[in-house]
């Protein structure tokens, strides 16, 4: 079953058209990379697909219902949780203060003016114990703009995954990371989303061949080629559209 | 602070309330009613710019709202109670954010900070304008102040100065403490979320201009309070002094002196305000020169305010003192 379906999606900035038939097809559970160069249009797609824009033309389905055209939190709401690319946490609340407010989310507490956050036993226990999990417990109390550029960004991944989403749209969670903190990341993103559907943009070819197992391509907003990994880095049109092109700016 | 601190100092600070107009008098304790009056104006104000991020120069409305409408209840219905009547101040105030919401969540920024003011300067001359209603320039004076009823519990007449003194502390206080435990809730959280980051709050899963719409509403209720409690205090309310576009900008000085980071900054601010007032006004009349010196001053040097500043002082110390037993440990 697919848990999440695009229908010939269209979109275009102010007539700058950057994404043209798109048709993604994501199974239940299943590990899915997107890659492409820059400017492909893979946050575009997220973009899209997640709420912040409506796509010019096109369908989109979660878990077999319409839901082209919906709202952030109307998506999140019904199973689909995000990260973001550039660092996203709320900067001036601590690590605890951040990942309660997933958990809150998840438990569907948004307006509650009687009880104090603080006494809600069941909120802070889940809090911590999902802290611990992200070997941020130590940090507690720091507020996201002082943690160091690699907690911050588990705490960007967790967050999203704090709400507990069947399906997670993770944005280059390794973006700009040395090689042991994305070597840690990965652990972390395995760990957090056992169980669930992931779908993961990367530039890493590491992380995307350890993590996925389906990739797509995409390549100036549209999809080149989708198969397990063994098949894209064989396919010649992939190689010559953006592994080549990796491999000689590694070299470089 | 542990929480015998706490309460010692909170006890220390209920016997000043209490025996305040004891100890200084009544023209210090008018002082102090003003204080309290402005203090909860400014909290209920920071519930939008310190916790949400909204800057308001329209705030002045809600307090105007609150302040018209008990005096225009009182002069027009005979032997209305005390209490209705400031509930009626309360439910005009928020009457008017429910009005104004739909276009107040939907922007943020300067643009809201700008519809603020033009609503804000939109009802001061529509309390210019509908004198059969407000009095035009001259106001609203001379209403009846009942006295506050409940049978079997009290029965105060708050036209004598003290008796107010005590009916206002225990309605401003009350106020600004459940804004205060509206600050701890799950909500309250939300509310500090969206000002860090409301692209997030919306992407967790929380609607953020219905969010938005509540704190407004709330805000400009409790600054509807405030403005019905000034009115029966001066038992005079005018258009320049419930709706002027100054008066707009005094819980944002408050606020910003006082440091928008903490609960209990803008009611320093008040605090402030209040005691340049009586200080310069003294030897001047040009008290707002000495403000404006001041706001000048702790936003170039402490843009925490004066709360930001304690809690620099009290990092310091504490620093110092993990780094002894840091040093002891190790040694």
């Amino acid at each position: 079953m697919n848990i999440l379906e695009t229908k010939g999606l269209y979109h275009d900035y102010n007539g700058l058209e950057v994404l043209f038939d798109i048709n993604l097809e994501i199974k239940k559970g299943e590990r899915h990379a997107i890659i492409g160069p820059n400017g492909a249009g893979k946050t575009t797609l997220f973009n899209v697909i997640t709420g912040t824009y409506r796509p010019s033309r096109g369908q989109i389905f979660f878990k077999g219902n319409e839901v082209t055209g919906f709202k952030p939190h109307q998506l999140a709401r019904i199973g689909m949780g995000r990260s973001f690319q550039i660092t996203s946490t709320f900067s001036k609340l601590t690590a605890f203060q951040n990942i309660r407010m997933g958990i809150l989310s998840k438990r569907g507490i948004r307006f509650n003016l009687f009880r104090k956050v603080d006494k809600m036993k069941a909120i802070t226990e889940e809090t911590n114990e999902l802290l611990k999990r992200i070997n941020l417990n130590m940090e507690r109390d720091v507020p996201a703009d002082l943690l160091s550029y690699g907690k911050n960004r588990s705490l960007e991944v967790s967050m999203a995954m704090a709400t507990n989403p069947d399906l997670v749209m993770l944005d280059e969670p390794a973006a700009g990371m040395s090689r042991d903190e994305t070597h840690d990341a990965v652990a972390l993103i395995r760990g957090l989303t056992e169980g669930k559907t992931m779908v993961i943009i990367e530039h890493d070819m590491d992380v995307v061949f350890s993590l996925a197992d389906r990739i797509t391509v995409l390549h100036l907003g549209t999809i080149l080629a989708s198969g397990p990994p063994a098949e894209i880095r064989e396919n010649q049109a992939v190689k010559d559209a953006y592994l080549g092109e990796m491999e000689g700016s590694d070299a470089s | 602070m542990n929480w015998i601190a706490k309460s010692v100092l909170w006890a220390v600070l209920l016997l000043i309330v209490v025996f305040y107009p004891h100890l200084f008098g009544l023209y210090f304790t008018n002082i102090f009613v003003v204080f309290a009056i402005f203090a909860l104006f400014a909290v209920s104000f920071n519930m939008l710019l310190g916790y949400t991020g909204l800057l308001s120069f329209g705030h002045t409305m809600f307090f105007g709202v609150g302040a018209y409408a008990t005096a225009i209840a009182l002069e027009r219905i005979e032997g209305l109670p005390l209490l209705p009547a400031v509930l009626i101040g309360l439910l005009a105030a928020i009457a008017l954010a429910i009005i104004l919401c739909p276009l107040l969540v939907r922007v943020s920024g300067v643009a809201f900070s700008m519809l603020t003011l033009a609503f804000g300067q939109l009802m001061h001359v529509l309390a210019m304008k509908l004198r059969w209603l407000t009095g035009g320039e001259d106001g609203i004076g001379g209403f009846p102040i009942p006295s506050l009823n409940i049978p079997g519990i009290v029965s105060i007449d708050i036209s004598d100065p003290i008796q107010f003194y005590y009916f206002a502390m225990v309605v401003l206080a009350g106020c600004i403490w459940v804004i205060w435990f509206l600050t701890k809730t799950p909500f309250g959280s939300i509310q500090v979320g969206i000002r860090d980051n409301a692209v997030r709050v919306d992407y967790l899963g929380f609607k953020v201009p219905q969010s938005k719409a509540v704190i407004i509403i709330l805000s400009s209720g409790f600054a509807g309070v405030a403005g019905s409690i000034y009115a029966l205090f001066q038992n005079l309310i005018s258009a320049d002094d419930a709706f002027h576009v100054f008066h707009s900008f005094v819980p944002v000085i408050m606020t910003v002196i006082g440091g928008m980071g903490s609960f209990f900054g803008p009611i320093i601010g008040s605090g402030i305000l209040s005691i340049i007032d009586e200080v310069t006004s003294r030897y001047t009349e040009r008290v707002d020169l000495v403000t404006g010196l001041i706001l000048i001053l702790v936003i170039m040097f402490a843009p925490g305010g004066v709360a930001g500043l304690f809690g620099d002082i009290r990092k310091r110390w504490f620093r110092k003192e993990t780094d002894k037993a840091a040093m002891e440990e190790n040694s």
